[in-house]
């Protein structure tokens, strides 16, 4: 035996990055085939299931004709916007959870409860409290995401080494320098991580926050077509924040090694 | 006889009902003076020098440098422990010169012949701009004893900073801290469970009980085998000897309360 044929279904085993793109690639290819044959050969309704070259002409369409583009920018927009928001509100609280046992002890029950709640169920008292605007999709989008995010950083925060901490302050770094220049730092790794994963959540809130009196954005492109009964374009605008979702990821993946290269 | 340097003036310590420290520890080091605290794992001897950096205080009693109490921890006494020895995130540079980053008495000029210094010491000029993941455990080690220097600390606090290494890097590095601590004259707390270790680099050890800790047994390697540490001592029939003696000691205490 001079070499094993393929380690990729041996246990940990090591894929080499082309026949990982290889496999990704035929993977993807074979759903979509799957997914085609299954409606030509009448296995599924094409009226209530479009198969892939229905909905990627339509794709097409509602680019040229719809706006679709402009939609998906502001889908965009908002879902950074809210998780921005999310972002810049759960790291320094989150920080302060893990840090300082009584921060964490007053936030903890408050945040598992918000945690748990559906968002959907908050729809109509964000309607009360914000109107039917911008304000309302901001707030549903950073509500579905805050909270988690929280718990994530202050995770993370728990997970760096005393080690790390000591070494500050035996050198001579004050609280506020050890936190920004160590335990930000030596957390950073994995709160990309949590970041990227959670941003993906905050898309999926996308058409709850945009069915809401709104008359842009992927969700509303979504929830308008339904109405009709336009199955194509309901499979287009969520295959467009499938292929967001992909490649927002991808690049934040190739960003995490570049940024991290240390590691 | 020179004033002593540091001292531990009846100290206690106890987390909650658990004692870690107990009755009371009693102990005056000398400037440049190498100590070795030896002992089983878990017997309190690692928060003793702990409480030494400032990282714990003592529950009853106090420990003094120079007559001025610890208050905290302070750059004049420096850590390096067996693991997350060094940032990941920074270079060896970068690391060796984190020992500086908040000092402001020194001209980033100053701070720039030092670290060039500092690298040169520990052996890894040739190494700056990598980083730790890069490199060895041992060089890992290094960085982390060329950091504390930087920092200027007067005194070395190190827990167990060999103890992941395999034999040959150990003894390397064993006999490079003792150049090193000899030509910076530099107080070291080392603590261990490794009694060739403690033998080889101490000036005098402390042989500690199991939790509580409790001085069993002070031994002054100094007057026994001379400040010069070479491979070949390691070799040497004295040394044998008070190897053996102690490992007794040690086993003695061990089996003592089982």
């Amino acid at each position: 035996m001079s070499e094993r044929p393929s380690q990729g279904l041996s246990f940990r085993g090591a894929l080499p990055r082309g026949r990982r793109l290889m496999i990704a690639v035929l993977a993807s290819v074979a759903v979509l085939a799957l997914w085609e044959v299954a409606t030509r050969f009448g296995w599924m309704n094409a009226l209530f299931f479009p198969p892939p070259s229905t909905t990627f002409a339509t794709l097409v369409d509602m680019i040229e004709e719809k706006n679709l583009l402009y939609h998906a920018m502001v889908s965009t927009g908002r879902v950074w916007l809210a998780f921005g928001l999310s972002v810049v509100m759960a790291i320094p609280l989150g920080m302060a959870m893990s840090s300082f046992p009584a921060v964490g002890a007053a936030l903890e029950p408050i945040v598992d409860f918000i945690r748990y709640l559906p968002v959907p169920a908050l729809v109509p008292l964000s309607i009360i409290w914000f109107g039917v605007g911008e304000e309302t999709k901001i707030f549903l989008l950073w509500l579905g995401t805050f909270f988690q995010l929280l718990l994530l950083v202050a995770d993370d925060m728990r997970r760096v080494p005393q080690e790390y901490i000591e070494i500050a302050y035996t050198v001579g770094a004050r609280p506020t320098q050890m936190l920004s220049d160590v335990a930000f730092r030596a957390m950073l790794p994995s709160l990309f991580d949590n970041l990227r994963v959670t941003l993906g959540w905050c898309w999926t809130y996308l058409i709850i926050a945009e069915i809401v009196a709104a008359d842009s954005g992927l969700g509303f492109v979504i929830w308008a077509a339904r109405r009709y009964m336009n199955t194509s374009e309901v499979m287009a605008g969520v295959v467009a924040i499938g292929l967001i979702g992909l490649f927002t990821d991808q690049a934040l993946r190739v960003l995490h090694k570049f940024m991290f290269r240390y590691l | 006889m020179p004033a002593p340097y540091l001292v531990f003036k009846s100290v206690s310590k106890n987390f909650g009902a658990l004692e870690v420290v107990s009755p009371s520890f009693d102990l005056e080091v000398k400037r440049r003076e190498f100590v070795v605290f030896l002992g089983p794992s878990g017997s309190g001897k690692t928060t003793l020098m702990r409480m030494v950096g400032g990282l714990e205080t003592p529950t009853k009693g106090q420990i003094t440098i120079d007559g001025q109490p610890v208050e905290g921890p302070d750059r004049s006494r420096g850590m390096v422990f067996q693991s997350y020895s060094s940032f990941p995130w920074l270079t060896v540079a970068q690391n060796v010169a984190f020992g500086m980053k908040y000092r402001l008495d020194i001209s980033p000029k100053k701070k720039k012949e030092r670290l060039a210094h500092y690298l040169a010491l520990v052996g890894l000029t040739d190494f700056a701009n990598v980083y730790p993941n890069k490199v060895s455990g041992g060089m890992r080690q290094r960085i982390a004893i060329a950091r504390t220097l930087a920092a200027g600390s007067e005194i070395l606090l190190m827990d167990e900073p060999f103890g992941a290494l395999d034999a040959q890097r150990r003894e390397d590095l064993q006999l490079q801290l003792r150049l090193i601590q000899q030509q910076d004259a530099k107080t070291v707390i080392f603590v261990t469970h490794d009694v060739d270790e403690a033998v080889f680099l101490a000036d005098r050890i402390i042989v500690f009980s199991k939790r509580p800790a409790r001085m069993l047994e002070e031994i002054d390697v100094t007057a026994l085998l001379g400040t010069e540490r070479t491979l070949a001592l390691r070799d040497s029939e004295a040394f044998f000897h008070l190897r053996t003696k102690i490992l007794r000691l040690v086993r003695a205490s061990a089996g003592a309360d089982e």
